[in-house]
């Protein structure tokens, strides 16, 4: 496919330094034959607006924001060299920094410095522009009013104290302390009432007031909503804090709560509503004994625990059978004994909450009884328990399943 | 039950210049530009991430770690590292079978994304492939866009525009003459766009403007146009809006004339001229009552004389 092509080319004269441009036309024939046509003006391009022409090149640079915008024919060359664009990028350069030369410049410091423009393309904001301070309710009000602000001195003429003092600060408590050591009690006022801590009653609500207020108007600069009474907790409020403002939520109707429908999943808290009920410390000393005495029956437990006892004696004769097949021998190294728990029985007395030790001295009292242990355990018990010969037998049977495992 | 904001107040200064530092003001900050990996990256693409830091270096973080980022799937965490080292501009690198040697760069409003481009590396040459000597770090580059595509065709005017706020560094309102050191130029070309960086030297020429050399210091890449996620008109408009502060002040009435005299124009309310306060000649004085009988009377004897002109 035959196109033509234009380009230019750039030369600097060694002594003159000075640049001659000359544009060159090319044919680029089927198979990719080209053919020099000679120098051709080069046309004005579609660049519409423009700021600077460089005469030169008769191209149309845009100086914009320290850019040099060059709208060009780029030649679609297949073997475009970085050359080309150097080319290219030196105009740009070129044309941009003729024109920085221009602006007004000032010299500071032994060096130029140039002011810039104002930028012309658009470039968005990292952030959205600033919102101005909020007025708040007063200063709403005092420029209705037309109410302006009076600058105020630091100090403050005293006429008790017969000298300057500063308007707030440590020095003003002490002032006032000073002005302050006695106060009078007005006419009907109760006397036995404290003024010094009516008067720092009142200051501390002054402050609560003040804070309040001001918090409104931050509130109210934020678009939320304050309720005049209530709970108006933190973002995040405890459990607690949530309960506590149901239960008051709850309780703020004519009937104090009573018949207010509960919500699917709402759990009643504790603490809240009902007081403790105590018992009366004077009255009936019957009534007191008899709750005392409940509560000992409760206490109280029978003499004998059958099956606890059952339990023990299985546990114990599993014991002396492990140590009768040991040999007697009680203690080995540790390692060789298999650790801690040495015995099956001990591992089963460990898991019934009871230790080695426990079992040992079990043992031992067994064996002063004296004779082989189980027979003689068996003899020594069996007397005490009650139903002997069930126990005996149950025993047994029990106690040689398990010693056989 | 109502619940009020949490008012964060900071308990030191330093949190509090933090803080003030990070809001929103009229003359803003530098943007700051963020640069981290996804999970996977090929060499040439980690490389050109690490030259691009180092033109922003002074306006840059740059983050070890590699993280399962995927901008254009889940923006989420890449704005809560925005407002976490609060950069506005980012840059991210990525190398997939489906994506190779892969280039994010993209831009946030309020630490939410406003652009986003994705560009695809190729023929890429390192810095460290130049041989020869450098600029300084943190200077501004001067940019020239080849191409009439970055006019014509909306893609590359957005993606004009993001690169130059990308690239562009401090807002200076003078710059030092000899602090013209860094050229970048982008070229597009078939869909394409070039990447070039020079170095500018000034030689002497015949006139007072010298004149401009350049030699190729910086990276050198082609970057492909893959996806993108361009804001709307809507929230462009939004972001570009300037506060009232910046907007140039007009000033009326004053002009200058030929010669450089400061002229304005003063407005006055209408005079009635008979009533002009002018310096008082007694011959123009206005005659009494008393004054007139005497004077009808001479007035008699002078009318003879003809009318007198009198001189207002």
């Amino acid at each position: 496919m035959d196109y033509y092509e234009m380009f230019r080319m750039t030369r600097q004269d060694m002594f003159t330094h000075q640049e001659t441009t000359r544009h060159y036309l090319r044919i680029r024939v089927g198979g990719g034959f080209v053919c020099r046509l000679g120098t051709v003006q080069v046309p004005y391009d579609r660049q519409k607006r423009s700021q600077n022409i460089d005469e030169k090149s008769q191209r149309k640079w845009k100086l914009v924001l320290n850019c040099a915008i060059s709208e060009c024919f780029i030649s679609r060359d297949e073997d475009q060299c970085d050359a080309y664009l150097c080319s290219l990028a030196r105009d740009g350069i070129q044309a941009l920094l003729t024109k920085v030369w221009d602006l007004p410049s000032e010299q500071i410091d032994n060096s130029i410095y140039v002011t810039l423009p104002k930028p012309v393309t658009k470039l968005p904001r990292e952030k959205p522009v600033p919102k101005g301070k909020e007025i708040t309710k007063w200063e709403q009000y005092a420029r209705e009013k037309g109410i302006k602000r009076r600058k105020k001195g630091k100090k403050v003429w005293d006429e008790v104290l017969k000298q300057f003092v500063p308007r707030y600060g440590y020095r003003k408590i002490l002032a006032e302390k000073e002005k302050n050591w006695v106060k009078e009690v007005p006419d009907n006022a109760d006397p036995y009432e404290d003024q010094f801590a009516k008067a720092a009653e009142i200051k501390k609500e002054n402050i609560a007031k003040n804070e309040y207020q001001r918090l409104r108007n931050i509130a109210k600069h934020r678009k939320l909503k304050v309720p005049n009474v209530g709970i108006t907790g933190n973002e995040y409020a405890s459990a607690k804090d949530l309960g506590l403002a149901t239960h008051y939520a709850r309780h703020a109707t004519a009937s104090l709560g009573k018949f207010q429908p509960d919500l699917p999943n709402e759990k009643k808290v504790k603490g809240l509503g009902k007081k403790r009920k105590h018992e009366d410390t004077t009255g009936d000393a019957e009534v007191e004994k008899k709750r005392y005495m409940a509560v000992l029956e409760k206490i109280d437990k029978p003499d004998l625990n059958l099956e606890g006892a059952v339990h023990k004696q299985i546990r114990d004769e599993n014991v002396i059978m492990d140590l009768e097949r040991r040999g007697g021998k009680k203690y080995g190294r540790r390692s060789k004994m298999g650790g801690r728990h040495r015995t099956k029985s001990d591992h089963r007395a460990a898991k019934l909450g009871k230790g080695y030790h426990k079992i040992k001295a079990k043992i031992k009292s067994k064996a002063k009884f004296g004779g082989t242990g189980k027979g003689g355990s068996k003899g020594n018990f069996g007397d005490m328990r009650k139903g002997a010969g069930k126990g005996k037998g149950a025993g047994k049977g029990k106690g040689g399943g398990k010693a056989k495992r | 039950m109502t619940v009020m904001k949490r008012v964060v107040k900071p308990r030191t200064r330093r949190a509090k210049r933090g803080l003030e530092h990070r809001a929103p003001k009229i003359t803003e900050n530098t943007k700051q530009c963020l640069f981290f990996y996804g999970t996977k990256t090929s060499d040439s693409v980690r490389q050109c991430l690490k030259n691009f830091y180092s033109f922003k270096k002074q306006d840059g973080k740059y983050l070890q770690k590699k993280k399962r980022y995927l901008p254009f799937e889940d923006i989420l965490p890449i704005e809560h590292l925005s407002q976490k080292y609060d950069a506005s501009l980012f840059c991210t690198a990525s190398h997939t079978k489906k994506r190779p040697n892969n280039i994010i760069l993209g831009r946030m409003y309020d630490h939410h994304l406003l652009d986003m481009v994705e560009l695809g590396l190729e023929n890429y040459r390192a810095l460290a492939e130049f041989k020869n000597e450098k600029i300084s770090a943190g200077t501004k580059p001067c940019m020239v866009f080849c191409g009439t595509q970055f006019e014509d065709v909306t893609e590359f005017r957005k993606l004009k525009n993001l690169l130059i706020d990308f690239f562009r560094g401090v807002e200076a309102q003078a710059v030092r003459l000899q602090g013209f050191e860094h050229a970048l130029q982008f070229t597009a070309i078939e869909g394409k766009v070039l990447f070039r960086s020079y170095r500018i030297l000034l030689k002497k020429s015949g006139t007072r403007i010298p004149r401009v050399e350049l030699e190729e210091i910086g990276p050198s890449l082609t970057l492909s146009l893959r996806r993108n996620k361009f804001a709307s008109e809507d929230l462009m408009k939004r972001a570009c809006r300037q506060p009232k502060q910046l907007k140039p002040k007009k000033v009326k009435n004053i002009n200058r004339d030929v010669f450089g005299t400061k002229l304005g124009r003063v407005h006055m309310t209408k005079q009635d001229l008979g009533k002009l306060q002018t310096r008082k000649m007694k011959g123009l004085k206005k005659e009494t009552n008393d004054k007139k009988e005497n004077s009808e009377s001479s007035n008699q004897e002078a009318s003879a004389s003809g009318p007198v002109d009198v001189d207002q």
